[in-house]
């Protein structure tokens, strides 16, 4: 059509007397096309029923021109489009929240080179939570509420206010369109076929010689729940990073030690921890032989605990209460009121706990008494016989600093070590010092004997020694659980809830409607469905076949549209 | 006998019988020129015996299915051999369904070799059953992997369809500028499928032959510079050697004794020079193999596939093109996102991690989310909606395999080298 040709206000009364709101393509009453674009097309476009967005407004002012900016469809393809090329520039090089400890401006230039660099240099190693991914899935949001407001209404309001007769130029515009010759008198037809065409599940409604027919009107509200599901599960994800609703903490848990798990009221203990690995007959052939070591499964038995006293008192041993028990896996996560702990990983290091160690005369070899050291949590002070010990200074990863003094290399137990005062009968009144490595292997690597003696200026008196294995107390090994609470989970479960059974009433019901009239004695038939064209056209057929109209399906199909190539 | 053993005999049953329905699709196009009976008879007749050979082809492959399960102890879409073979499987099921919808048994005539071919591609791959680490061993494997497939193979069913069209609409007398691009674009689709039978005949030539090379590469350590000595195997002759390498061994081909050239240094990965050498190899069979067909039809591909078509209904095809990814589209997301997201958090921990084959699921779904609008809402149907079925195909066949073969992430355990 050409662009002079439109009216500057439009004309929207119908003929038959309806008045259509601005911008209706065909009459809401009659059907009747309305637009000169409508009166040209050889097939109606049926979308929306040609009703009249809510968008389509004369003089829209600033919020109806975001709303019409939202409302179209095709900048919501536009949306999901960037948003895709967003997503895929994404996977380019691994993000950087797949690393644990990197330093992402360095270590994107040494592991991928220059073009890493530029990649990172972009923010694309974060792309997934950089602000125009999230402003993008904020707008596909505006524009999921949007769009959906825009036409669900209208075409609501359409649906549930048919009229049965509708114009001729309406049904021989069908995509599907029948028109013969009928010998008796039009209402008697119709209630002849009525019944026929109720057979197939339609509800009919008649109005003298004109019907209509329609069945599973449902389907078309099927877009519109999957889109309000879609809209719940972007919420959900975008709730998720306000504060306390949403916790991911990776810890590790030795055996038979309670750990408190950080602003929470939770202790969780590992009460034994199993694994099993793949034997090398369990193994393929191109793994035997390769040394392959592969866990077939590995469980922590764990115990949650909550804290009713002493939580916060370093001093005490907080009170604990035995809430739950359960043996995680892999798959099979602790999940006790949306606090959720997941067998992440595993060590199977020992870790020294506590060892006994006797107070030995080193000369006579008289034992004095024996202290109980934990290695983890030390007192200040202990009592061996009539000998006391003060514990001047501790480390948890002995060193030698480059001043040759000892210093303190991790915060992590690899290599223990601990400084005392021994006061007691036969020793220098202000004591003597001695150093004490519990663990055998620091004892010569660092030669424990050698040190005291120097302490001691000379020979040291005193010594430390563990007279049996009994003595020593060992944590087996150590599991890495991942403690999450995410409270916005359920919202995300209810939004692809919602969706999927929008998705499922869109795609696998179709809505399909059937208008018939008879003017002196000529049956004209339209019908219109959203999908499956194939299937009206045969139950359409089967239709017309009981009513003595043979009738091919193919034939059905409104042929002015073949001779125009869509689009 | 035991189970795998017999499993393993079914799927070559499956496999022949499929090459079998093949061949009977394509006498029954064909044949109706040759001979002097009634065409129509000639090509419902045909039609239908090919489609039942299909239809028992099909069975056999279930029955390798249930019987590797049975015998493995679980289902078996663990690696990409299992995988692949599945998603074969699941694509001659939609096409059934397809088939049972609009009893278009011409669909056939594409969908099987789209399954013969990745089927051919699973076999690539070792095919002994492997022990499933502990992330992997939970029914949702099961749950997911299949509903994930089945909707892809919907997909596929779409695109063939699509592709059905297109050959079908494609004007070769136009010589307009719009009516070239497509002929050409159209040809680079069909070249493409034959580099894909290239990649299929190279590697299985080769390992016919028994041919072994073997290289020793130097990988160095970006952070500490620190180099190690990797033994890297191809069983392709290296017209490409891993980037700083050494021949180790090589047997001679066609006189060849020594690599033509190093892969690039940015190419320094494990085995990104034998992927290289791989995809060189499928190209240059690829070659060669659609050299010989011009040669032998005297004319494109797909100007010689066209007239096998003109019986079918352009809208119809149109249709169904549609009506398979519109069966697709929830099935897929059910199995490729929500089962997904549930598995994840129940083994990950975390619904959603960005990991590159998540984004790839997300990125199928996106873009056909848009092939839906544009339809529904735009009215693009006929080319326009066709082509995009054959986009859509491509990007969820780099979402199953491009991602393994290029990206790597959590999901690397259906490796692909």
């Amino acid at each position: 059509m050409s662009q002079g040709s439109k009216p500057l206000i439009q004309n929207t009364k119908c003929d038959c007397g309806h008045q259509n709101p601005t911008g209706t393509v065909l009459c809401e009453a009659c059907g009747k096309p309305l637009t000169e674009e409508a009166e040209a097309q050889p097939i109606l476009e049926m979308r929306y029923d040609g009703v009249a967005r809510r968008s389509q407004k004369e003089n829209p002012g600033i919020i109806d021109r975001v709303w019409n900016f939202f409302s179209s469809v095709k900048v919501a393809i536009y949306l999901i489009l960037l948003t895709l090329v967003g997503s895929s520039l994404g996977t380019i090089f691994p993000q950087e929240s797949t690393f644990l400890n990197i330093d992402p401006s360095v270590y994107y230039k040494e592991e991928y080179g220059q073009l890493g660099h530029i990649y990172y240099l972009l923010g694309l190693s974060h792309t997934y939570t950089s602000w125009w991914f999230v402003l993008l899935l904020v707008m596909i949001g505006a524009s999921l509420v949007i769009c959906s407001l825009d036409r669900v209404l209208p075409l609501y309001k359409a649906l549930s206010r048919q009229r049965i007769p509708k114009h001729m130029s309406f049904l021989t515009r069908q995509k599907v369109v029948y028109q013969g010759q009928v010998q008796e008198d039009g209402a008697d037809w119709v209630e002849r076929i009525k019944p026929i065409i109720k057979k197939k599940g339609y509800r009919v409604r008649t109005d003298g010689g004109t019907l209509l027919a329609e069945k599973q009107r449902f389907s078309r509200w099927g877009p519109y729940v999957l889109h309000i599901g879609l809209i719940i599960f972007l919420l959900a994800v975008l709730g998720r990073n306000l504060p306390g609703l949403h916790m991911d903490e990776h810890m590790a848990f030795p055996q038979d030690e309670p750990v408190h798990i950080k602003n929470t009221s939770y202790y969780l203990l590992n009460d034994g921890f199993k694994v099993e690995f793949y034997t090398e007959d369990d193994m393929p052939e191109e793994f035997k032989g390769k040394n392959k070591v592969l866990p077939k499964e590995f469980q922590t038995q764990a115990i949650l605990y909550m804290c009713e006293a002493n939580c916060d008192d370093l001093d005490k041993e907080p009170q604990l209460v035995e809430l739950t028990r359960h043996n995680i896996e892999v798959n099979h996560p602790l999940n006790y009121k949306g606090l959720k702990a997941y067998q992440f990983d595993y060590d199977l290091t020992p870790i020294l706990r506590t060892v006994s160690p006797m107070l030995i005369d080193s000369k006579s070899g008289k034992e004095y008494g024996k202290i109980t050291l934990s290695i983890n949590d030390p007192q200040r002070e202990y009592q061996a016989g009539e000998y006391t010990l003060t514990l001047t200074q501790s480390f948890t990863d002995f060193g030698l600093g480059d001043n040759g003094k000892p210093v303190n290399l991790s915060p992590n137990p690899n290599a223990p070590a601990f400084l005392f005062l021994i006061k007691g009968p036969d020793l220098p009144k202000e004591g003597v010092q001695y150093f004490y490595f519990p663990k055998q292997i620091d004892k010569e690597r660092f030669n424990q004997e050698a040190i005291n003696a120097q302490l001691a200026g000379g020979e040291a008196l005193v010594k430390l020694d563990v007279l049996s294995m009994d003595d020593v107390d060992f944590s087996e090994s150590t599991t890495y659980l991942n403690i999450r609470v995410d409270k916005a989970m359920p919202f995300i479960w209810v939004g692809c809830f919602i969706g999927m059974i929008g998705l499922i009433m869109g795609f696998y019901f179709t809505h399909r409607r059937i208008w018939l009239r008879i003017d002196n004695g000529t049956l004209t038939l339209g019908a219109h469905t959203n999908k499956n064209w194939f299937g009206l056209r045969k139950e359409i057929s089967a239709i017309l076949k009981q009513m003595n109209i043979e009738v091919d399906e193919k034939s059905l199909e409104n042929n002015r549209g073949t001779k125009h190539e869509s689009n | 006998m035991n189970l795998i053993d017999f499993s393993g005999d079914a799927f070559i049953v499956a496999f022949t019988l499929y090459c079998v329905a093949f061949i009977m699709y394509a006498l029954a196009v064909m044949g109706r020129r040759f001979r002097k009976r009634d065409p129509e008879a000639h090509l419902a007749k045909w039609g239908k015996i090919a489609f039942v050979t299909a239809t028992i082809g099909l069975i056999g492959h279930l029955l390798y299915f249930f019987t590797r399960w049975a015998g493995s102890g679980h289902v078996p879409v663990s690696n990409m051999y299992e995988f692949m073979s599945f998603l074969s499987m699941a694509i001659m099921i939609a096409f059934l369904v397809l088939y049972f919808i609009y009893k278009k048994s011409l669909l056939g005539l594409f969908a099987l070799p789209l399954a013969i071919l990745i089927m051919a591609y699973a076999a690539v791959f070792p095919q002994q059953v492997q022990p499933l680490i502990p992330s992997l061993q939970s029914y949702w494997l099961g749950i997911h992997v299949t509903l994930a497939a089945l909707g892809d193979a919907f997909f596929a069913v779409g695109f063939i369809a699509g592709l059905m069209h297109l050959l079908q609409t494609v004007n070769f007398s136009g010589t307009d500028k719009g009516a070239r691009r497509e002929q050409r674009w159209l040809e680079l689709v069909m070249f493409a499928i034959v580099v894909l039978i290239g990649f299929i005949l190279s590697v299985y030539s080769f390992r016919a032959g028994g041919y072994q090379a073997e290289f020793n590469q130097t990988l160095v350590d970006p952070k500490t510079e620190n180099s190690t000595i990797v033994k890297v195997e191809y069983n392709m002759p290296p017209l490409i050697a891993p980037y700083q390498s050494e021949t180790e061994s090589m047997q001679s081909f066609l006189g060849m004794k020594s690599p033509l050239m190093e892969a690039p240094s940015w190419m320094h990965g494990v085995n990104a020079g034998r992927k290289l050498n791989t995809v060189v190899w499928s190209l240059v069979t690829g070659l060669i193999l659609y050299g010989l067909l011009r040669l032998i039809l005297r004319k494109p591909l797909a100007k010689f596939i066209q007239p096998a078509l003109h019986r079918l209904d352009p809208d119809d095809l149109d249709e169904i093109s549609y009506r398979a990814i519109a069966i697709g589209f929830p099935v897929f997301t059910l199995g490729g996102l929500i089962f997904a997201m549930i598995w994840a958090e129940i083994a990950w921990g975390r619904f959603w991690g960005w990991d590159p084959k998540e984004v790839w699921a997300l990125i199928t779904w996106l873009f056909y989310s848009v092939y839906l609008h544009l339809r529904l809402s735009r009215g693009w149907q006929g080319k326009y909606s066709s082509w995009l079925s054959v986009i859509g195909f491509i990007v969820v066949m780099f979402t199953l395999v491009g991602v393994n073969l290029i990206i790597a992430g959590l999901h690397s355990y259906a490796g692909t080298d």
